[in-house]
């Protein structure tokens, strides 16, 4: 720790922070412009400048220089002000004074701080910019007449989000910030370099003309999206969300958000959102009271008895998932199940067949810090962006050695020194397996306190890295060298994740990953973390819940087996639109069409909701209150910001209904539903709602430790012989298939796609663009192409989101699927 | 990153040289400049296609290369003439009628500073002062002087670099 003093205060700070970080901490203000607290120091605005005792005849810039100890700091004085003022005036210089109509008017630091020095003439002139504005894409637009070359931008982009869109081009009174050649914006979107601009020159252009920044209210909330859990913080104004407010302040992700987040809250203020509870009458869907509606789900529900199955999405919050339990038993089934099914039971049986757990055993910001990283199967920056943009950081700051286990390429085998190990299809596990083999051959293995040595060392008499490089296709000298580094790292992380078009071998995915978390010592190590991610928002608290078959009880799979050979009397199916998401479309259809009773509860009349006998309107993220917990075990509170549309309940108010048509109070506010929920479920005991603060709140803490330290053999499996595999996957730019209704995310990607690697595509005779067919024995999809580097030859790809383009008939939970072009 | 229309029409263009260029410092640290020149070396401009391979290859951003390009005067964009034709502005060129030897070269090749010609034979720079004030008005052709230039003088270096060919 150093002491020093700022204007008369004695502070005491870490011997790393700057003078400018000193006096945040004494809370005194010193204004910044090109200073940002999440990027590395800058100092090139000047206007932060400072005097210092000890460095007399010049002055500082506080937010570059660290602080010593004895140090004597004034921050303000007439030298100072007179200098913070020219500053301020070269700046206006050039700036088009736009304020009337700069929707940063209100909250620009140019704006504020010329009004606090007081900038009232200009000693200087010059011509001012006259840039055209960037408007090509519909999300972000850029106005470099307002630039005030601070360089947040630049640096965001490349520091966090690791993009790289931006650079200064040119020199002199020509410099500016441009994309490379110039052109218009065409990035991923996140918008962080918007939430970063200090002036109005990079705007949302959604928001365009909607508020003055005082008219909106704030809520602090979490994104209704993945599982990475991010804090937003909704702007709403009459009764809108009409923008995400950049809020570094709550939250773990600091203030980072990717698209889906940013942009993609339109899908509330939707048209097309369900206002009003639909019956099936006469074959027709026609709408009814809620005393009706929920008369007769309940009736349907309860005449099914153990023959009714009830399935879930994980976008639920806890609370509504807890009524939901309570309501499979008011029915008297076991037959109780969420998201698909299959894809989770890498956390449910892999981990816990191992650790004794069933969660990630650490917490994100943990990852800044590791020294290796090994990321397997999805390309995070892609299911979860903002984790994705943590080991970003852990890459550049620490110098973390990244080994990117893929069947594609992505932005995580571009980061500097990524390791990638470029594996044929559904080869995961036989990888794992090879790393594992190295950790014993080489003695590197923390062998001490695990169970199944033997065992595992005899089942891995197979996986020599070498055999596993013929295999996969991996190099492997790149398999050893992993596996070195995960063990000799202090700190090491290693990533997984799982969600619905990541069906394929999870449980043994999961084992292979704790097997190696295991002999690396990552599994409870502080510092170090075995990450399960899942696909949405409340994956992990329907797991906590045990949103999962009971004892007698049939998973999705069965139920929908069971529904098909006439044995399920009822469905009840809440925030999922299976038929559009759910592997093995044909499957589902004949089940949903065998069902005698189906009862769809959802935002938006789906293909799924289509077909039920009761359509319950629920609320979106944004009309609701409860908590929710993230893929690192953190719990964290949604806030209502803006009320339903029509006559739509929440899944709380709907759940109530439901429980009281079957004779049972349910507490009133989600609070108490709370605090019940809490003292049924052994990791949340404790734990009350004034504990989620700020942060959130982690059960389990920072570190879970292993309750068993169990190695389990799992087998690899065998590539697949096919001239063209499509891989199924999700994309950056849409999270389920909700996103699907979101302007955001829609502007950037409208519709399905299949994607192919560049050889193939001139191989094929495909431009981008081209309407394409693929076909299996199951079926044909048909889609635009869209050709790209990231795909090895003889691997196609498509995203699961867009319900129209049908790939479930093809897709039924392979990890790759054989198919013909064509 | 999709590939826009631009781009691919841009691939016409053979890689091979740059490849070359990047495969001599791939594992350099900070090479990007070496390149960068090597390839202008090699190609007489930076092709579009050449930044992007760089920044694939090397693992830098496309627009981190774009601002090192625009901020070097050093570095052409476009293609260039293969005939270099700078024409000095200085003071003392200036106030002997250098104006007039520019206007003459855009009559006669049309074009102006920074521009080059269809058929790239020639391209025309208006430069500062480059030190031959003694003999202005003064042109550079690539690296032949030609000083105390009139009209008429700078039509026939014209000519005699169009013969050339
Ligand atoms: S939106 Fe995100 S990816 Fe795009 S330029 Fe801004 S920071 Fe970079
Ligand atoms: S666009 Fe905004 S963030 Fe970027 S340099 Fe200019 S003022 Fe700074
Ligand atoms: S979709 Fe996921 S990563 Fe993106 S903002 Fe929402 S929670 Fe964060
Ligand atoms: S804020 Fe310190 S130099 Fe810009
Ligand atoms: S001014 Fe032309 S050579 Fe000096």
């Amino acid at each position: 720790m150093v002491n020093l003093t700022i204007d008369g205060k004695e502070v005491t700070v870490s011997k790393t922070a700057t003078i400018y970080e000193a006096a945040c901490e004494a809370g005194v203000h010193i204004p910044v412009l090109c200073y940002a607290k999440k990027l590395l120091p800058y100092g090139a605005c000047r206007i932060c400048l400072v005097e210092v005792e000890q460095m007399k005849g010049r002055l500082i810039p506080s937010c570059t220089t660290p602080v010593t100890e004895g140090m004597v700091v004034t921050t303000t004085s007439d030298e100072i002000v007179k200098v913070r003022k020219t500053v301020l005036e070269f700046l206006l210089v050039n700036h088009v004074v736009d304020c009337p109509v700069c929707d940063k008017g209100g909250e620009c630091d140019l704006q504020d701080l010329s009004y606090e020095y007081e900038v009232v003439t200009n000693r200087f002139e010059g011509e001012k910019f006259d840039l055209p504005t960037d408007e090509v894409n519909p999300l972000i637009e850029r106005n470099m007449n307002r630039c005030v070359l601070c360089g947040k931008c630049v640096r965001v982009c490349d520091e966090i989000v690791g993009y790289g869109s931006y650079s200064f081009i040119n020199r002199g009174f020509e410099t500016k910030i441009a994309t490379a050649f110039d052109r218009g914006l065409n990035c991923e979107f996140c918008g962080q370099c918007v939430s970063m601009c200090p002036v109005g020159a990079i705007l949302p252009r959604p928001f365009k003309f909607k508020a003055r920044p005082w008219q909106l209210k704030e809520v602090d909330s979490v994104c209704g999206y993945c599982g990475n859990g991010c804090t937003i913080t909704l702007g709403t104004k009459d009764k809108k969300v009409e923008t995400i407010r950049f809020n570094d302040k709550t939250g773990v992700n600091d203030g980072n958000l990717c698209i889906r987040g940013r942009f993609g809250y339109s899908y509330v203020n939707s048209d097309e959102r369900l206002t009003k509870p639909l019956i099936r009458k006469d074959g027709e869907l026609v709408e009814a009271s809620w005393d009706e509606a929920l008369a007769a789900a309940v009736e349907g529900l309860k005449q099914a008895g153990s023959a009714a199955g009830v399935i879930s999405g994980a976008r639920l919050t806890n609370e509504e998932l807890f009524l939901l339990k309570n309501l499979a038993a008011a029915i008297g089934t076991d037959n109780l199940d969420n998201s698909g099914g299959e894809c989770y039971k890498g956390v449910t049986e892999g981990l816990q067949q191992t650790l004794g757990l069933q969660a990630s055993t650490a917490t994100f910001p943990q990852v800044e810090n590791c020294d290796a990283v090994l990321s397997i199967r999805s390309d995070f920056y892609e299911t979860h962006p903002v984790f994705g943009m943590v080991v970003n950081q852990a890459v550049r700051r620490n110098n973390a050695k990244l080994s990117v286990i893929a069947d594609k390429r992505g932005k995580f085998t571009k980061l500097p020194n990524a390791r990638t190990l470029l594996h044929k299809p559904g080869l995961e596990v036989n990888i794992l397996n090879a790393m594992a083999r190295v950790l014993l051959d080489e003695g590197l293995a923390k062998t001490e306190r695990l169970n199944g040595v033997e065992e595992l060392k005899g089942a891995l008499a197979d996986y020599a890295p070498e055999t596993v490089a013929a295999t996969t296709g991996v190099d492997a000298e790149a398999i050893k060298v992993a596996a070195r580094e995960l063990a000799a790292a202090e700190n090491a992380a290693i990533l997984l994740a799982y969600g619905l078009p990541y069906t394929a071998a999870s449980k043994e995915l999961g084992i292979a990953a704790a097997n190696l978390a295991l002999l690396t010592g990552i599994a409870g190590r502080p510092g170090s973390g075995l990450y399960l991610c899942g696909e949405k928002s409340n994956s992990q608290g329907a797991i906590d819940l045990g949103i999962l078959p009971g004892a007698e009880g049939m998973g999705v799979q069965q139920m929908l087996t069971a529904a098909t050979e006439n044995q399920l009397k009822a469905l009840y199916v809440v925030g999922e639109d299976m038929l559009s998401s759910y592997p093995d479309r044909d499957a589902v259809e004949q089940a949903l069409s065998k069902v005698p009773f189906l009862v769809v509860q959802d935002i938006f009349m789906s293909p799924t909701a289509q077909k039920a006998h009761v359509v319950l309107p629920a609320a979106s993220f944004a009309e609701k209150n409860g908590t929710v917990t993230n893929a690192e075990r953190r719990l964290q509170q949604l806030r209502s910001a803006i009320p339903s549309p029509g006559e739509a309940r929440t899944d709380f108010a709907i759940l109530q209904g439901l429980l009281t048509g079957f004779g049972q109070d349910a507490a009133a506010a989600p609070a108490d539903v709370f605090g019940q929920l809490c003292a049924a479920t052994d990791q949340y005991r404790g734990i009350d709602l004034e504990m989620i603060g700020p942060q959130g709140y982690v059960w389990g803490g920072d570190i879970l430790t292993p309750i068993t330290r169990n190695l389990v053999p799992v087998a690899g499996t065998q590539p697949v012989d096919a001239e063209y595999q499509l891989l199924v996957g999700s994309s950056l730019y849409h999270s389920g298939t909700v996103s699907t209704h979101a302007k955001g995310p829609q502007a950037v990607v409208a519709e399905a796609y299949i994607e192919f690697g560049r050889e193939d595509a001139k191989a094929l005779n495909i431009q981008e663009g081209d309407l394409v067919k693929l076909r299996t024995d199951a079926g044909e999809i048909q889609a635009k192409a869209k050709v790209d580097r990231r795909l090895p030859q003889g691997v196609l790809f498509a995203p699961y989101h867009f319900g129209a383009l049908k790939l479930n008939k093809l897709y039924r939970g392979q990890a790759a699927i054989p198919v013909q072009v064509g | 990153m999709t590939e826009t229309a631009q781009q691919v029409q841009e691939e016409e263009i053979d890689l091979t040289a740059a490849n070359e260029v990047i495969d001599k410092y791939q594992d350099m640290h900070g090479a990007l400049m070496p390149v960068l020149q090597e390839i202008q070396e090699a190609y007489g401009y930076i092709p579009e296609e050449t930044v992007h391979l760089t920044a694939e290859r090397l693992n830098v951003y496309a627009s981190q290369i774009y601002g090192v390009l625009t901020f070097y005067a050093q570095f052409h964009l476009e293609p260039r003439g293969k005939y270099i034709i700078r024409v000095c502005m200085g003071t003392a060129c200036h106030v002997k009628g250098a104006g007039r030897i520019g206007d003459t070269i855009k009559e006669q090749l049309g074009v102006g500073h920074a521009e080059t010609t269809e058929d790239l034979l020639f391209t025309a720079e208006y430069v500062a002062c480059i030190g031959a004030c003694g003999m202005a008005p003064v042109i550079m052709v690539n690296d032949a002087t030609y000083g105390s230039i009139t009209v008429q003088k700078t039509q026939e270096v014209v000519k005699k670099y169009q013969a050339m060919g």
